[in-house]
């Protein structure tokens, strides 16, 4: 057994009342200076083009959506989020998809989707908020996924800028 | 030797041999062979797009050339799929020349070839987008724009042509001048104008459309029915063997994300198929479909429909059955394998009862390439074991005279349907059926079932084993997708049924 020997407090700690005026002349101070505490959900952090948030796809001026289902992305995602089945269009271009759905609970965000595009049709979004009742519900679909193309814009400029450096 | 360098027709008899040598490795090549099988034999890789083992060799594509040096000549660079072997030759694939002018063809066959890999089926099974990556410049130089062709020309039922992308290799020209031996195909026009084109743009017709696709090294022939249903690379590949028919093709079956069956190709097998299959096979699947599946065991309910129980119980019930009535009749169907059917005659002499296979009607499919007209892949493999073969009308013939008639195999239930519809599928009605099937049999009306136990079973596609093809050879069937849960493999639930039986004599 052993016996642990506690320490004898000082007279000044034994008062206690020193310490309290400490603490709140902290308080006191802090009071003045200005927050840091930002109130979320109400006040939202600031997005730019660089903040690499959940991926959309791009639906064209046109109307139709960019993808052409090459699944290049499917085979890209590190985290197999992305599942994509093509069917055919009457467009010019033959392909488009049937099914994409991307699993929101899957997706970490890495951007590998966006690079592993040959149509710029995949871009990571500045949404970033995901929260649902049900794990079906963050099984996204085409219809949650899609955003015109003019949304994504900062997005696509920047990645372009990026894309062409090498 | 590997199978690679055999060629379909006509083997000769004595094989002559000499010796050259590839990439500084000394290799006996075969002198009825072109240069580019001693380049396989050598384990060099050689880019070729209208070479094609199965076919005779034609050298329009020039993408397969390597240097070649013979006796006291300079080495030159030739055409691998054209040059003959001969003795004493050094043939060099990596040298500048040779690669040199490998990289100029691949530019000019690039030159019209349009950049659309992402929406081409053929994507990540092209032999043109490997060898472009491996080799090929990251810019074009041409400064012309690329020709326009028809993207979308209809040739028949099976097969949609993509000009543009043509490589003009001619494969498909020869595949149907060579295999079916009905040339349909040829090539139009002159220069860059040149097209595949079917006369009078009939479209196509026979059994053997399927394998263009499969020839063509780039995606310019497509199945309309595979068509942008999936990527290549998402497909599960198993090498299987083809059940449409008493050939028994070697056969990959591809299989999207462990579900449906989407694509199935000929495998090569130089004694049994060569490189092709024919159409019955090739689109046989439907009969793969995991939709409307007979799952665990089900029992006729007493007011109308099924009552589902456990495969277990659903054995123990059939034991029962089989052991109260007299001699039990047990119809097995074509599409077992040797194993299984092994263990159902073990099981056939434990309760003393006669087993037969149902002995298909030939169809009007049968041709001089490869389909017999015999559905039933296994009828010579159970033929041999002992199973008596009975055509439908035979079996409900025979079946009248047992009162409990066990009908087990995939298809079983359909093919006796092909006898006169009486009870169940041309079934005696008084006698007690117990259906071992992968179908999902009719619903019972009101009480009047015909069948009195229904258990499911893995389809040929959801089970390992063998059959044996018209000529006597044994190939093997593998396991391309799990079977649907609550079904149980053949062997085991055969297994178990004769351990049940077993128990139950024991017992008495």
């Amino acid at each position: 057994m052993v016996v642990v020997k506690r320490r004898e407090l000082t007279f000044w700690e034994r008062i206690y009342l020193p310490e309290i005026f400490r603490g709140l002349a902290i308080t006191f101070k802090k009071m003045f200076e200005p927050r840091v505490t930002r109130q979320y959900p109400e006040e939202t952090l600031p997005t730019t083009e660089v903040t690499r948030g959940q991926p959309r796809l791009v639906v064209k001026d046109d109307g139709n959506i960019a993808c052409v289902s090459c699944g290049l992305c499917e085979a890209a995602c590190p985290a197999y989020a992305i599942t994509i089945d093509g069917q055919e269009t009457e467009r010019f271009i033959e392909r488009e998809p049937e099914r994409f759905e991307i699993n929101m609970l899957r997706c970490i965000l890495c951007g590998f989707c966006e690079e592993a595009c040959p149509k710029e049709a995949i871009f990571m979004s500045d949404e970033l908020e995901l929260a649902d009742t049900t794990r079906q519900g963050l099984v996204y679909d085409m219809k949650r996924l899609e955003r015109p193309a003019s949304t994504l814009k900062p997005r696509i400029d920047y990645v372009r800028r990026i894309n062409e450096r090498w | 030797m590997s199978d690679l360098t055999k060629q379909t027709s006509g083997e000769p008899s004595t094989i002559e041999r000499v010796e050259i040598t590839v990439n500084g490795q000394t290799v006996q090549a075969r002198t009825d062979k072109p240069l580019i099988q001693a380049c396989v034999q050598a384990e060099v890789e050689v880019p070729h797009y209208c070479y094609h083992p199965g076919l005779t060799p034609e050298g329009s594509c020039r993408i397969c050339q390597v240097e070649v040096q013979q006796g006291k000549m300079p080495a030159r660079v030739m055409v691998a799929c054209r040059t003959p072997v001969m003795p004493g030759m050094v043939v060099n694939t990596e040298t500048e020349n040779a690669h040199d002018a490998r990289r100029e063809c691949l530019e000019f066959l690039l030159k019209n070839h349009p950049l659309d890999c992402p929406i081409c089926d053929k994507a990540g099974e092209c032999t043109l987008q490997d060898y472009s990556f491996a080799e090929g410049q990251g810019e074009g130089r041409s400064v012309e724009p690329r020709r326009k062709l028809e993207k979308r020309k209809d040739l028949g039922d099976v097969i949609l042509l993509d000009q543009e992308r043509c490589i003009l290799c001619t494969r498909c020209v020869r595949f149907m001048e060579e295999v079916p031996k009905s040339p349909q195909l040829c090539v139009a026009g002159r220069g860059s104008h040149s097209t595949i084109e079917t006369w009078n743009d009939t479209p196509l017709s026979g059994n053997y459309q399927g394998n263009l696709a499969d020839v063509c090294p780039v995606g310019a022939l497509t199945l309309k029915s595979f068509r942008f249903k999936a990527r290549v690379w998402n497909l599960t590949k198993t090498a299987s063997s083809c059940g449409e028919c008493s050939r028994g093709c070697a056969t990959t079956v591809e299989v999207l994300r462990k579900g449906e069956v989407t694509r199935i190709r000929p495998r090569h097998d130089e004694d049994v198929n060569g490189w092709w299959i024919c159409d019955t096979g090739r689109f046989a699947l439907d009969a793969f479909s995991l939709a409307d599946r007979l799952v665990g065991t089900l029992l006729p309910s007493a007011s109308r429909g099924w009552d589902a129980t456990s495969v277990e119980d659903g054995l123990q019930i059939a034991s029962d059955m089989l052991t109260t009535g007299d001699k039990p009749l047990i119809i097995a169907s074509p599409w077992l394998t040797q194993e299984e059917g092994g263990e159902l005659l073990a099981l056939g002499q434990k309760i003393n009862a006669q087993v037969a296979f149902v002995s298909t009607a030939s169809n009007d499919l049968a041709d001089d390439v490869l389909h017999t007209g015999d559905p039933g892949p296994n009828r010579r493999g159970l033929s041999d074991l002992g199973l008596k073969a009975m055509t439908a009308e035979e079996i409900l013939h025979t079946a009248s005279e047992h009162s409990t008639v066990l009908c087990i195999g995939e298809r079983v239930g359909r093919l006796l349907g092909e006898g006169e519809a009486e009870g169940f599928n041309g079934l005696p009605t008084g006698a007690r059926v117990l259906l071992f099937d992968c179908e999902l049999p009719e619903a019972p009306t009101e009480g009047n079932s015909p069948i009195d136990i229904a258990i499911g079973l893995p389809s040929s596609v959801e089970r390992v084993g063998h059959w044996v093809n018209i000529d006597g050879l044994r190939r093997n069937i593998l396991q391309a997708r799990p079977a649907p849960a609550g079904v149980w493999n053949t062997l085991r639930l055969l297994k178990h049924l004769h351990e049940l039986l077993t128990n139950r004599e024991v017992q008495s």
